[in-house]
């Protein structure tokens, strides 16, 4: 227990009393299979002032707890089944929130205790005014005249740094971009200066620099206001930035709670140790020239570190060259073509054998639009690309088809990428009947062959994609996508949607196929500590431009680039002694990539510093 | 304004193809105009006098050059059956349809919008099962029965509303609107149906979005949360699904004013195609057919109103 703990039980005093305290709350859902308890038994306080992290992986009840604390659980069709929720109030008799009535519900939430959501983008009303929904809690929860709740408004806009905040009150949220939503939402929980700000997943859809934004923008309103924030995250590293105590959570129990040093430098459960195992730390690869599988506690000790040598001599697979892909924008009566969308701008790369190069950047920065071009779901523009020696761009339709074999790709959604209505028997023999590889008496056994490789049950075949979890789904869009034997994966975020510690062996598993199968990867990916653990090459992407090429690292241990630089500050390190969040950080926001119809770019200038190692000039 | 001219072109375009549509299938009906106007058992040679007369032997491209151009410049020739010119009876009944249409969209959408939203917030609940089935009741029976039915019931047992007849709203607003109601209710009962089902699918998305979590999050009573951030989103598509339905409400006052005997717009077209007055066809079916485009043109300019994320352009 921390120090403070003791303390308060010790003297009893004011200052020290928890704003809130859990005990013994539990959570039960109805549904049509039974009762589920998504929350079993927990306990902790939060004392003003100070930040703590209610951290786990998706089903740890995490969210249920905190939606529970404002009464909006019961929404969702949740129930409150057992337990205590004190909150103290100010000027007021404590309330067991477990029990208050309706209406007094409703004059704390949103008063005293305010909440932010994970999804900035549906989080405001979208037919509403900014003004509107900034102002219609404090029109609820306090008595100030029209013109007062408008100065108001305009106050907390500026106090979350929103530039010409009346202009903005007058505006609706799709003309805001995701950081600027949040930190209205932000604005909006603020308003009526709640003692308890409760977080849910804040930061989860932001890119990482407004990730590093946000986070720094809580922490100077936790400091200017004092007020004490519920952080809920699965992000370890976020956990370390940004917690003053910890509460780890498991399938709706509480597994271990400490100070966050306690929790990081000396985990006592064996949960709280495997989670933070599984978590990639940008630089930990420091040194070190070949990915590394994760440590995965008490998964068998078998993965070796990746060779890099695959007993197939260097060769470059895939060779890109000056591509270029543009989106038209159409408008005018005639429905004409009034502008571009630059999405990949004169980028050039090449992948040896076995190798994986990361593309790396920021949401619209077009390195998903480079993996598209490069199979030609997307058609480029202009430019080359070779596929062992082989012209893609030249092929037609039926060449196309079938040099696809050897290129292919995994995507971000495992929910989304599987046909529903497939078995997994079909599911993986789909490719196989596609390219007419294999006779019927051969599919079966190629099928059981890669579900072994991808480390599956064979009593799998016979099941449904909703049968399985979001690890399992993507371990079965990788089997789809190795069963034809190709030589380039292109993975889409592959790992993005997936807990830690799935995700780690998922990592692991495809760095282990790379091994064993002479893979290469075209990595696309947002996580810089990712990218880091996994690959060989790296490309850093802004404005549909390759800004930074080079070995990981060039890339990482000698960034040169302006732009590498920023995104490198602004990831959050999973290690609370190395705090880089600090309290008012704020980068340029990306600028647009739409130009008029004729726009002809300059072509890129390259300054090679090192042998590989290239950077953009201009 | 590029939108709203843009629009207007693809309108025309469509009236343009349904001109010819309308023009020659009444062309290819057996008998002519002269025909009709003579009677069966005339005499041929008068009948040949006629229709030279009357231009009939002219290439198929004359006439319709001739009709489309008096239709564009408002001289829109005469009724055979009334014996009268078109644009003035059309006007007419035009006002009287006009009446039982907006009654019966006003009377759909008042019974719909908080039936579907009642459904939504109580999903799959015993008042999402009742507001289901009265819905599929309202689609599942003709309009005709409802009219028959609501006839027996307010006209014949209650006396509280005539069972037919018409009256201008310009003689007697009260007594306009007394003859129209028993149609328009008959009428509203089927629409109302689509549009409880489409009200319902829409707020139940709307409801399990993240801002509507924030609004309750900030304190808002729930009736505030449902009533105004919930179906302030869920007014643009209801208008669109209630604009498309003037295409079918103006198919279903054909019926519904023959039944109670109402003189409008469908009571004409009833007359018109009974007594094979072509020039009236041609006139009503396009007609009709730039109302509904109108109106749909209408909601479409209204959009922006209810959802700031559109523009037109």
């Amino acid at each position: 227990m921390s120090e403070r703990n003791k303390l308060s039980s010790k003297l009893d005093t004011q200052v020290d009393d928890p704003i809130v305290s859990l005990d013994h709350l539990r959570v039960e859902f109805e549904t049509d299979g039974g009762t589920v308890v998504a929350v079993n038994d927990i306990s902790f306080k939060v004392f003003p002032g100070e930040t703590v992290c209610l951290v786990g992986e998706s089903g740890s009840g995490k969210s249920v707890t905190s939606l529970s604390l404002m009464r909006l659980v019961e929404f969702g069709g949740g129930k409150i089944t057992g337990g205590k929720m004190l909150l103290a109030r100010d000027g007021k008799k404590t309330a067991n929130l477990s029990e208050v009535d309706v209406d007094t519900m409703r004059s704390i939430r949103g008063n005293e205790i305010g909440m932010i959501f994970q999804e900035p983008m549906t989080s405001l009303n979208p037919v509403f005014s900014i003004e509107r929904q900034l102002t219609d809690g404090l029109r609820l929860h306090t008595n100030l005249s029209a013109s007062e709740t408008r100065e108001k408004a305009i106050e907390l806009l500026e106090e979350v740094r929103i530039p010409d905040p009346e202009k903005r009150l007058r505006q609706y949220p799709h003309e805001l971009s995701g950081g600027m939503r949040q930190r209205v939402v932000i604005a909006m929980a603020m308003a009526c200066r709640p003692r308890l700000l409760i977080a849910d997943e804040p930061t989860t859809a932001l890119d990482v620099t407004i990730q590093a934004e946000i986070l720094s923008l809580i922490n100077r309103l936790k400091r200017e206001t004092g007020m004490a924030v519920l952080f809920i995250t699965h992000d370890m590293a976020v956990v370390a930035q940004m917690a003053d105590r910890v509460v780890v959570m498991y399938q709706g129990n509480l597994i271990e709670e400490g100070t966050v040093n306690e929790i990081f430098s000396a985990p006592k459960e064996e949960y709280t140790k495997a989670l933070l195992a599984a978590v990639p730390q940008l630089g930990q690869m420091a040194g070190t020239s070949l990915p590394s599988p994760l440590n995965i506690p008490g998964a068998s000790a078998t993965v070796k570190p990746t060779s890099g040598d695959i007993g197939i001599e260097k060769k470059t697979l895939l060779e890109v060259k000056n591509l270029v892909t543009r989106f038209p924008v159409y408008g005018g009566i005639f429905r004409r073509k009034v502008a571009n969308v630059h999405a990949v701008e004169n980028v050039s790369f090449t992948i040896d054998r076995g190798e994986t190069m990361a593309l790396v950047g920021e949401s619209g920065c077009g390195k998903s639009s480079c993996g598209r071009s490069i199979l030609r779901l997307v058609e480029p523009e202009s430019g080359q690309i070779f596929l062992d020696g082989k012209n893609i761009i030249s092929l037609n339709g039926t060449e196309l088809r079938s040099a696809r074999r050897d290129m292919q790709m995994v995507f971000q959604d495992p929910y989304a990428s599987l046909n529903p209505y497939m078995r997994l028997r079909e599911q993986i023999a789909e490719p196989l009947n596609n390219f007419g590889l294999a006779g019927r008496s051969e599919v079966d056994d190629i099928v059981h062959d890669i579900l072994e490789k991808v480390e599956l049950p064979t009593s799998f075949l016979r099941r449904f994609p909703h049968e399985l979890s979001g690890g399992q789904r993507q371990r079965v869009a990788i089997a789809r996508a190795i069963v034809v034997n190709p030589s380039l994966v292109i993975t889409d975020e592959a790992v993005s949607a997936l807990d830690v510690s799935v995700q780690a062996q998922v990592l692991n598993l495809m760095m282990s196929l790379q091994d064993e199968l002479g893979l290469s990867y075209l990595f696309i990916s947002h996580d810089m500590a990712v990218v880091e653990r996994v690959s060989h090459k790296v490309g850093v992407m802004y404005l549909g431009r390759l800004v930074e090429v080079g070995s990981r690292s060039q890339i990482f241990e000698n960034p040169q680039h302006e732009y590498t630089r920023t995104l490198m500050a602004a990831v959050p390190i999973a290690d609370p002694k190395k705090r880089n969040i600090s309290n008012d950080m704020s980068f340029k926001p990306i600028p647009s990539p739409v130009f008029p119809v004729g726009h002809t770019p300059e072509n890129p200038i390259y300054e090679e510093i090192e042998d590989g190692h290239l950077i953009l000039r201009n | 304004m590029a939108y709203f001219i843009q629009r207007l072109l693809s309108m025309a375009v469509t009236l343009f193809l349904i001109s010819i549509i309308t023009f020659t299938v009444t062309n290819i009906l057996p008998g002519d105009v002269a025909m009709m106007i003579m009677g069966t058992q005339s005499n041929p040679a008068a009948l040949a006098n006629l229709r030279e007369n009357l231009g009939l032997n002219d290439p198929l491209v004359y006439q319709y050059g001739r009709w489309i151009f008096g239709m564009l410049t408002g001289d829109w020739g005469n009724s055979l059956l009334f014996k009268q010119p078109i644009g003035p009876i059309i006007l007419q009944k035009m006002t009287a349809s006009a009446l039982i249409v907006l009654l019966s969209m006003t009377i759909a959408l008042t019974l719909a919008v908080p039936l579907g939203v009642w459904s939504a917030v109580y999903k799959n609940r015993w008042q999402d099962t009742a507001s289901s089935s009265v819905s599929i009741l309202g689609v599942s029976l003709p309009d005709f029965f409802w009219g028959i039915m609501l006839i027996l019931l307010f006209a014949r047992a209650l006396g509280w509303f005539p069972s037919s007849g018409f009256v201008h709203p310009n003689e007697d607003f009260l007594m306009a609107l007394k003859h129209a109601f028993l149609p328009s209710l008959a009428l509203g009962l089927g629409l109302m149906a689509h549009l409880t089902r489409m009200t319902r699918a829409t707020m139940t998305g709307i409801l399990s979005q993240e801002f509507i979590r924030v609004a309750r999050a900030k304190g808002l009573a729930e009736k505030t949360v449902i009533w105004q951030y919930g179906l302030a989103n869920a007014i643009g598509p209801v208008m669109t699904v209630a604009g498309l339905q003037m295409g079918y409400l103006f198919g279903s006052i054909i019926v519904m004013e023959s039944l109670f005997n109402y003189t409008g717009m469908g009571w004409l077209t009833y007359q018109a195609l009974l007594n094979r007055d072509m020039p009236l066809i041609q006139a009503t079916v396009f007609v009709i057919a730039a109302v509904v485009m109108l109106v749909n043109l209408i909601v479409d300019l209204l959009y922006p109103f209810f959802d700031p994320r559109i523009q037109l352009k």
